[in-house]
């Protein structure tokens, strides 16, 4: 029998964002499909809407035809729609089989057949008894798989699957949604890694900043075309004129690593590079490659081998943030609201989070409050940031003004070397062209940056050299001159 | 039609009135239990929250006992400021005790005015010790501090038990589970001839005078606001998390175990199984009734000192359980977190639709 999922003119808004604007899609049984964009391009919130997590603003959904409300989790069940997300939803300390029936009100026993006859069918081999903490991401993730086939779906959506899963673990999850597309179950497929959708899938469906790009057929497609897609085509020309840099080494990265115990997390591989005064260096990549964990080791927030960062002639590698900042590096995190400031607090005490020895903000231990104030007053002024008041708590600020407020903290004492991840997510024209200008005048000053971040144009405006990270590994470091998106896009997409 | 809504940002009035709602509430619901249970609710509730402290003696009782439940739940906001979940206060109070009790019957036949600064110093110090462990397991061998401090009381409850049966208990004692009565350089004096109250109300004052200092004057209170608000934000600044959080913990860990010293050397002077009738938990529904805040911290730890109070009238004249006290710290706690709502949300009154 036939499936059709038909999405329609569907939209949801967030406060600040809008996460689906106007997105439709038809899906057919018998074909595998890839949802495919950058973090925070919308697919989650879509796939959240099939599965009934999130209610749409508007739109409607259809499955063969008959218009389908989905209100909460139970109802996409009722409709045959399972649903495995990246975050396994299981009951650790139970044992699997207590996982697998734990939701449904069939017999024991019906169920005990059933499953049996499912792993013997897709050649899964999860031992029923053990507590589900024992298991391995993979056989977790099995576990989820056949939970949803116990309903015999008639959709089953992935949502990033393979974040978790070794090379091995992946091929076998292949094979089971190949046999699973052929047995009738539509797939959706949602991820952000291309190569998995080139291997796996027949349709791809794009999704850039909530709206849809494109749909087309995966033998019309390559790594590249889709990257670019992914990232956005329309590609500005305008380069930072080069200047006479000098060839004065500022910062030298040799053979760091890191391992991460969250599974959730990149490795980051044998990291190598050097970065000359007045240069920009640009890293781009598709988000979840390891730009987090690089710029946690940069900044001091993950320490590392004290040999593996030379910075001005002093090594150092193990010290922690504040103690970097002594040397005249500054840091600009990707999350402005949970990272680089405090919300709830006012704009002073966000500008003494950046707390150097000879700024004075604390004196043998105590706050110099008119000291931050100053301070505070001048940063604002300097850097325009669109308020009088620095006792405004800075939830107030717009996200173009916050991330001013943060460019300004860091700046205004004149560090030697800027590190900063996703500057303009999420602003607008104004503001982005805003910090694009200081970025660009700093490294003017003979100052350097380090700009990690998923906007390929921006990093073709502004870098003076380009790496590509992937998987946790940076590509060769290459004159931006010699760059064209189209190189980016493969080496993104972990070509050559 | 009522609507609920999303505030945009939590209000400061609603910060401080939410805490006098949920005394309100609870109120309310106790008068309602005391119906049920057969009795007349306002004279019931008066019994229970005015009686007991309509008199002098009254008075300096509900002092007494607000004294350690301040001097903990003060203690404690360093911890939960920072986002360190301390909840072993009365464990470390026991261990503060213990330790203190320990040096106070050293001197049991002595006198002399160096006697009680020591007992003092050793009762601070064995809070310090017996917060540490958590603190250390936290940070170095990423253990839950909540689990360990919790497990850690009853830990120092058996070794209390089994020091005031055992080694420690009075030789003239006739057996009964208790030590010798520690000698009157031991003690901490009383302020009124007559009345309980003793000069240990000027550890807790002193507490909330130097922890609202910390707070709002010092590098330190602004990493904890930091590291409170946001771990990531703290990591980034580069605040030295492992150092902070043992040294709240040793802060917390001082003020239970004064509170312990106060105990037993204030009202009980001498060692027995039962030093505190639970203070170190109550001060946890103090620290968050006085919204973490000095000032606050005060106020509720008057209001929750009054239950332990009114447990007793209520017992005496009324013939309830004394547990009735904990009833309604429970359900000052519950209605504070359900009053809580209040802070992110707000009720719309509209107009029907038609």
């Amino acid at each position: 029998m036939n499936t059709n999922l038909k999405i329609s003119n569907v939209t949801k808004i967030y406060p600040g964002c809008v996460a689906n604007d106007d997105v439709s899609l038809e899906f057919n049984s018998g074909k595998i499909y890839a949802l495919l964009g950058e973090n925070g391009a919308g697919k989650s919130t879509l796939v959240k809407i099939l599965s009934g997590v999130v209610i749409p603003d508007e739109g409607k959904i259809y499955l063969n035809k008959n218009i389908l409300k989905l209100n909460s989790p139970s109802d996409a069940k009722k409709n045959d729609i399972g649903m495995v997300f990246q975050h396994f939803n299981l009951f650790e300390t139970l044992s699997v089989f207590e996982n697998l029936i734990i939701d449904s009100d069939e017999q024991r026993e019906n169920l005990k057949e059933k499953i049996d006859t499912i792993m013997k069918k897709y050649n899964f081999s999860v031992d029923l008894d053990v507590p589900v903490l024992n298991l391995s991401a993979g056989q977790k993730q099995k576990v989820e798989i056949i939970r949803c086939l116990i309903r015999s779906p008639k959709v089953l959506i992935m949502d990033e699957p393979t974040s978790v899963l070794t090379e091995q673990e992946t091929s076998e999850l292949f094979l089971s949604l190949k046999k699973f597309s052929e047995e009738g179950i539509l797939i959706i497929y949602i991820t952000h890694k291309l190569k998995e959708v080139m291997q796996l899938c027949d349709e791809v469906a794009v999704m850039r900043r909530g709206k849809l790009v494109s749909v087309s057929q995966i033998n019309n497609e390559n790594i590249e075309s889709l990257a670019n897609k992914m990232v956005g085509q329309d590609l500005k020309t305008i380069k930072k004129k080069k200047e006479n840099t000098s060839s004065e080494q500022l910062i030298k990265i040799t053979n760091l690593n890191f391992t991460s115990e969250d599974p959730f997390e990149t490795n980051l591989v044998d990291i190598n590079f050097s970065l000359n005064r007045g240069e920009c260096l640009g890293i781009a990549g598709i988000s979840g490659n390891g730009q987090s964990e690089l710029f946690q080791v940069l900044s001091g927030e993950i320490i590392s081998n004290k040999n593996s960062i030379e910075f001005n002639k002093n090594f150092i590698g193990d010290l922690n943030p504040q103690e970097r900042r002594e040397y005249l590096m500054a840091f600009s995190p990707e999350d402005r609201l949970e990272q680089a400031a405090i919300p709830q607090m006012a704009i002073f005490e966000n500008v003494a989070l950046n707390n150097f020895k000879s700024s004075n903000f604390f004196n043998n231990g105590l706050i110099n409050e008119s000291k931050i104030k100053e301070h505070s007053k001048k940063i604002i002024s300097e850097f325009n940031v669109n308020t009088e008041n620095i006792d405004l708590k800075s939830q107030f600020l717009s996200g173009g003004n916050l991330q001013k407020l943060i460019i300004g903290r860091e700046l205004i004492t004149s560090p030697d070397l800027l590190i900063c991840f996703n500057p303009t997510w999420g602003l607008d024209v104004g503001a982005i062209n805003y910090i694009h200008e200081t970025l660009i005048k700093i490294n003017e000053q003979n100052k350097s940056i380090i700009l990690i971040s998923t906007d390929t144009d921006e990093l073709l405006k502004l870098s003076d050299k380009i790496s590509v990270i992937h998987r946790g590994k940076l590509s060769k470091i290459m004159n931006a001159e010699d760059v064209t998106s189209e190189k980016l896009g493969v080496l993104m997409g972990g070509g050559n | 039609m009522i609507k609920i809504v999303k505030r945009d940002q939590p209000s400061k009035a609603i910060f401080f009135f939410t805490p006098i709602l949920a005394i309100f509430l609870t109120l309310i619901a106790g008068g309602i239990i005391f119906y049920i249970l057969g009795f007349k609710p306002f004279e019931a509730l008066k019994f229970f929250f005015i009686v007991p402290i309509a008199d002098k003696y009254g008075f300096s009782e509900l002092l007494l006992k607000a004294t350690p439940l301040c001097l903990i739940a003060i203690g404690l906001s360093f911890c939960f400021k920072s986002n360190n979940w301390n909840i072993g206060a009365e464990g470390q109070l026991t261990f503060g005790a213990i330790v203190s009790g320990g040096v106070a019957l050293l001197f049991y036949d002595q006198e002399g005015f160096y006697i009680l600064p020591i007992v003092i110093l050793a009762g601070a110090i064995g809070g310090m010790i017996y917060a540490s462990i958590p603190a250390i397991l936290k940070t170095y061998f990423n253990t839950n501090e909540i689990l360990v401090s919790l497990m850690l009381v009853y830990v120092s409850k058996l070794i209390l038990d089994y020091l005031v049966v055992g080694p420690w208990s009075n030789p003239e004692g006739f057996n009964f589970p208790e030590t010798r009565q520690f000698s009157d350089s031991a003690r901490l004096p009383l302020l009124f001839e007559g009345l309980r109250i003793h000069a240990g109300i000027f550890l807790a004052l002193a507490a909330v005078v130097i922890s609202w200092f910390v707070f709002y004057k010092t590098y330190l209170g602004f990493q904890m606001k930091v590291s409170g608000f946001s771990l990531k934000t703290a990591k980034y600044a580069g605040y030295k998390g492992k150092k902070m959080i043992i040294l709240v913990f040793l802060i917390s860990g001082a003020c239970a175990g004064l509170a312990g010293v106060g105990e037993i050397t204030g009202p009980i002077g001498q060692l027995h199984r039962e030093v505190s009738p639970d203070y170190g938990f109550t001060a946890i529904i103090v620290a968050f009734l006085g919204r973490l805040h000095p000032v606050g911290i005060i106020f509720a730890s008057l209001v929750v000192a009054i239950t332990y109070l009114g447990a007793e009238t209520a017992q005496i004249f009324m013939q309830i359980p004394k547990y009735t006290g904990q009833v309604f710290q429970g359900m000052i706690l519950f209605f504070l977190l359900a009053s809580d709502y209040l802070l992110f949300f707000k009720f719309k009154f509209i107009g029907t639709k038609k």
